[in-house]
């Protein structure tokens, strides 16, 4: 196992919180070479890296960034989404626990290569303690002058502003957080009919996941070829994986990308506890549940992961042994769908809520004969027929559940009569 | 009853606006402003908001049933939100809701004395399940015996 | 929207249209069926109801027209088997908590949640849910308008209403997922002067006017477009009239008739209700005196009157329509008489706003203008003859000599002749902007009454 340590260098260092710790190991560097550089070459710099956004969508950063090169009449926005809602995924939480200066860091590069000077952090409104700590690390970087009106004595200016979410899950979708960040509620809008850049009250803004940000410093300062030494060749670099559930030592390690699934688990995990493997989904709830033969052959890649039917998502994996009960399993998240399910398009709203319903019936047992069609039916007519990507996410995770695991969904409808 | 931000309130919410292009984004600030002094934000304070933001309440009322963690009723002293989804349930949040049931006699959405129990869904923190957040502190790694410990020193 | 013109095709059918258009505008004005709620010309595409999803080559999946721009070589099917299957899929799904309670709800007859389960649900029995969610009915919003929590399937054309056109965002979206309804701010009411128009726009039985609610199924009415007669705006309209066997004809509502040149979609709430003015206080006999008298004694009367008086002061409404008017001044010219239409006391700067509001509060104002009618107010002596042809001003003038065509009684103890409303004839108005519009005959008396022109035809003056 090849242990990589790109955005969790600094994990393990006691006091790296406060910003001199932080300088003494390296934080900041990149910031000071910053200025002798051309904006762009740092924007070509992470084109070439093939870096991905790590928030689930996997989409290359460079061309989102390039989206924000143009001239635009107003003024332009960095926001950093760390609305980490996905259930499974606590990564984001790690870095700004473990080493918010890197997440600054990597702001400021990143400001400065798009135009940026105002930044907005929009963190899930539960992560009280986290944004505490993120705040002060603000702070001391502007008493460092890292931040501010003339950063290190230059004349560029970037301000960061952190922003509470307040509890919606649909705030983790760029566009929704926006409508968020914007006072409303959080409703996905109608994506634009050609490639342009997100809009925040009128001002072009390019939206990043945190970890996204915080893999910035190591490339601008190793250069692309660095990065692009770890990983797959469509899949470059490392990411901070996770796991949770049925493991022994659940928890977030980087590992690079192709990494086997099962190595991983066995080697940072320490195997699974409780029983054998029955099941993981490998990337926050959302993406489809893949099986234990499945599982073996996985590998921590967008497209190995992807082959299987499932997608590798936030890399936070939930493990789950023999002994889960893989219709309440999916009664879980089923009642977590309809519960964040914005409400806007009529096939999420209404078929988040009936799905939720007819698997509680089946728990009861008293859901009707074809229960199992009818599930897979209105998954399907709630697949790519919504504004967002949550109802075919809610279609993906039921197909994953029912088609790999029928045979425990037919055991609740045994005795339930055929007409 | 009426509801007024307080003169330091109002002196933040001056500088915060300066972060912002437009007052309208001064909404989720505001009512977690509110949320924080009264632990609830009373339909007679989306006035206020309204008036500062630019908005209107119908809109005011709109974000702040939209968003889980505001509400409208006032909560009590100790608010424990108890993560339900997935890993957490893996990893044993029935356990602790049993716990909370029988040994505190809370049921979820109700309120016991100092005392009131929600269920939420996923707080970010699965790697550490199970985990209840009481006010704004996670409790993290819980086992029932942890949780009635600290249930117990509170009370 | 480019200047361009392009080519494309919507089931085989080769088309030209502007480059950038509205998929879903273009069909609908252009007559196909695509069912769709929260779509809406003034309004545009919101994308949430997913009801108006077609077909486009080199898609992959069904796409919503609503947020499709027409451009060179689209290819569009609006009615493949997967699209109908899709259209039944997902209005299945608005009417899982829908109460389905149309022989008691007033939309039924024009509601679109009805018509596309005609065209494309028909399900058999046991797939609707049988536990329904219950939520609220009958909330009051104010301003007549009242709403079911129930029947709403949350297009928000009513939010989008008073979020993009009257821009004073009174209701809004509350709470999410499915328990997600319409609410005013807690303890209140809509203020808008143009809160009704949200009933016209819901394309379901959620939102209901409480003036029409209970009143009459719609399928009984009998529509007819015609013009506002409330200020010189002139806005657009559609009376919604019946004309059962054996019954007076009625007036049931009026309601907004698209015209982008004048009103757009919408009328005032004041405008939309004074389609009660037609049945309230109307003059149907011919009196003189306070007694009856017949047609003939009538004629007679005002022959003598005429004949009598060297001064003449004629008075003409401005709520007359152009051809009346021109007739009034020709008989005027042969009697030598003075006529007038003052237009002060239908002034009203109250009522007045920079919308479609307007401070004259009557019709072809700027028609009285445009013939150069005096419109100062006359001198009447004690010798003076008063013709007043429904003239507003008529009812402060103590005159005994006096001759009233009217449509609405007034104090008068003179001879009272009863003229048709304006909604009984036909003709043109012009209104502020100097457009002329013509607004057609909708109700036929069952006592036929006469209009200006055929009063004066009968008269004996030259028209």
């Amino acid at each position: 196992m090849k242990e990589v340590k790109i955005v969790s260098k600094r994990f393990d260092i006691e006091g790296i919180n406060h910003i001199k710790k932080a300088i003494e190991h390296g934080a900041y560097s990149t910031i000071h070479k910053m200025f002798d550089k051309d904006p762009k070459t740092i924007v070509d710099e992470i084109d070439k890296s093939g870096l991905r956004g790590k928030g689930g969508g996997g989409a290359p950063t460079g061309a989102k960034w390039k989206l924000m090169l143009q001239d635009f009449k107003l003024p332009k926005v960095l926001v950093i989404n760390c609305d980490e809602n996905e259930p499974g995924t606590f990564k984001d939480r790690q870095i700004i626990s473990k080493d918010p200066h890197l997440l600054i860091e990597g702001i400021i590069l990143t400001s400065y290569a798009i135009g940026a000077n105002d930044v907005y952090i929009y963190i899930r409104g539960e992560y009280h303690q986290w944004q505490n700590i993120l705040q002060k690390a603000c702070d001391e970087a502007y008493l460092q002058g890292y931040l501010g009106k003339n950063i290190l004595g230059s004349k560029y200016r970037v301000d960061i502003t952190i922003c509470k979410g307040a509890g919606a899950y649909i705030c983790g979708e760029k566009s929704a957080l926006l409508e968020s960040l914007e006072g409303k509620r959080g409703h996905p809008r109608l994506k634009p009919h050609q490639k342009e850049p997100e809009w925040y009250f009128g001002r072009p803004t390019l939206v990043n996941n945190v970890e996204t940000i915080a893999t910035v410093p190591f490339i601008v300062e190793n250069g692309a070829d660095a990065y692009k030494e770890y990983g797959t060749s469509k899949s470059p670099g490392s990411m901070l994986f996770a796991m949770s559930g049925h493991i022994n030592n659940p928890g977030v390690y980087e590992a690079e990308f192709g990494t086997s699934m099962m190595e991983y688990i066995e080697y940072y995990g320490g195997g699974i506890k409780g029983g054998n493997l029955k099941g993981v989904i490998p990337g926050g709830a959302s993406t489809p549940i893949l099986n234990a033969t499945e599982v073996a052959k996985a590998k921590l890649d967008y497209e190995s992961i992807k082959e299987l039917g499932s997608s590798l998502g936030t890399g936070g994996m939930i493990v789950m042994n023999d002994s889960v009960n893989m219709v309440e399993a999916l009664k879980n998240l089923l009642e977590f769908y309809h519960h964040e399910s914005c409400g806007q398009c009529t096939p999420c709203r209404e078929g988040t809520a009936w799905v939720d319903e007819i698997v509680e019936s089946m728990l009861r047992y008293s859901a009707s004969y074809n229960s199992i069609e009818q599930l897979l039916q209105i998954g399907q007519t709630m697949n790519g027929k919504t504004i967002c990507v949550f109802a075919p996410a809610v279609s993906g995770v039921i197909d994953g559940f029912v088609k790999k695991f029928r045979s425990e969904f037919e055991e609740y409808l045994r005795g339930v009569c055929n007409e | 009853m009426s509801f007024e931000f307080t003169k330091e309130e109002l002196e933040y919410i001056e500088e915060l606006s300066q972060r912002y292009p437009s007052p309208k984004a001064l909404m989720l600030p505001l009512l977690w402003i509110i949320q924080n002094r009264l632990k609830h934000i009373p339909t007679e304070a989306f006035k206020a908001v309204a008036d500062i933001t630019k908005t209107s309440e119908a809109q005011v009322y709109g974000v702040v049933t939209f968003y889980t963690m505001f509400t409208l009723k006032p909560t009590a002293k100790y608010h424990i939100q108890l993560c339900k989804t997935l890993s957490c349930n893996l990893c044993g949040s029935k356990e602790l809701l049993n716990l909370l049931k029988e040994r505190f006699n809370l049921l979820p959405n109700q309120q016991n004395g100092d005392f009131q129990l929600t269920l939420v869904e996923c707080l970010g923190s699965c790697g550490t399940a199970p985990v209840v957040q009481i006010n704004n502190r996670l409790y993290e790694n819980l086992t029932p015996a942890k949780l009635q410990k600290i249930l117990e020193d509170f009370s | 929207m480019s200047s361009k013109m392009v080519e494309f095709t919507v089931n085989g059918k080769k088309l030209l249209a502007f480059e950038g258009l509205n998929l879903l505008k273009y069909l609908l004005d252009n007559g196909y069926n695509i069912p769709h709620y929260c779509y809406h010309d003034s309004l545009g595409a919101d994308g949430n109801c997913r009801m108006c999803m077609v077909e486009i080559k080199g898609k992959k999946r069904p796409q919503i027209a609503c947020d499709t721009l027409i451009k060179e070589g689209l290819e569009v099917n609006t009615n493949t088997p997967t699209i109908k299957r899709l259209r039944e899929e997902i209005l299945q799904m608005q009417l899982r908590n829908h109460p389905v309670d149309c022989p008691v709800c007033d939309k039924a007859g024009e509601c679109y949640l009805q018509n596309y389960y005609m065209d494309y649900g028909l399900y058999k029995e046991g797939k609707h849910k049988k536990q329904k969610i219950k939520k609220s009915k009958n909330i009051e919003f104010g301003r007549n308008v009242v709403y079911d929590e129930e029947r709403c399937i949350l297009c928000k054309r009513c939010v989008r209403f008073f979020a993009n056109i009257t821009k004073t965002n009174e209701l809004g979206v509350i709470k999410r997922a499915n328990h997600s309804t319409i609410s005013t701010a807690p303890n209140q009411k809509l203020q808008s002067q143009y809160a009704m128009n949200i009933v016209d726009l819901c394309p379901v039985g959620a939102l209901l006017s409480s003036d029409f609610k209970f009143k009459q199924r719609v399928w009984f009415l009998q529509s007819s477009p015609s013009i506002c007669h409330g200020c010189t705006k002139n806005c657009n309209i559609t009376i919604d009239y019946s004309s059962t066997k054996f019954q007076a004809e009625r007036i049931y509502r009026y309601k907004a008739r698209r015209n982008e040149d004048v009103n757009g979609y919408f009328i005032c709430d004041e405008g939309r209700l004074s389609y009660k003015e037609y049945h309230t206080n109307r003059v149907t006999q011919i009196e003189y005196k306070n007694s009856i008298i017949d047609f003939k004694e009538a004629i007679s009367k005002i022959g003598i009157e005429i004949f009598i008086h060297k001064d003449i002061v004629i008075l003409a409404s401005p709520n007359l329509y152009i051809e009346e008017l021109e007739s009034i001044i020709k008989w005027s010219k042969k009697l030598n008489a003075r006529l007038y239409s003052p237009l002060e006391c239908y002034k009203d700067k109250e009522f007045a706003d920079n919308w479609l509001k307007e401070e004259l509060r009557v019709a072809n104002a700027y028609g009285v203008m445009a013939l150069e009618i005096d419109t100062s107010t006359p001198d009447i002596s004690s010798d003076t003859l008063l013709i007043n042809f429904d003239h507003k001003l008529a009812q402060d003038i103590n005159t005994l000599h006096r001759i009233d065509f009217i449509t609405h009684s007034i104090n008068s103890q003179g001879l009272i002749l009863p003229l048709a409303s304006w909604v009984q004839s036909s003709r043109h108005l012009i209104n502020s902007s100097g457009i002329k519009q013509y607004a057609p005959k909708t109700l036929v008396a069952n006592k036929p009454i006469l209009t200006v022109t055929e009063w004066i035809e009968a008269i004996g003056g030259d028209i």
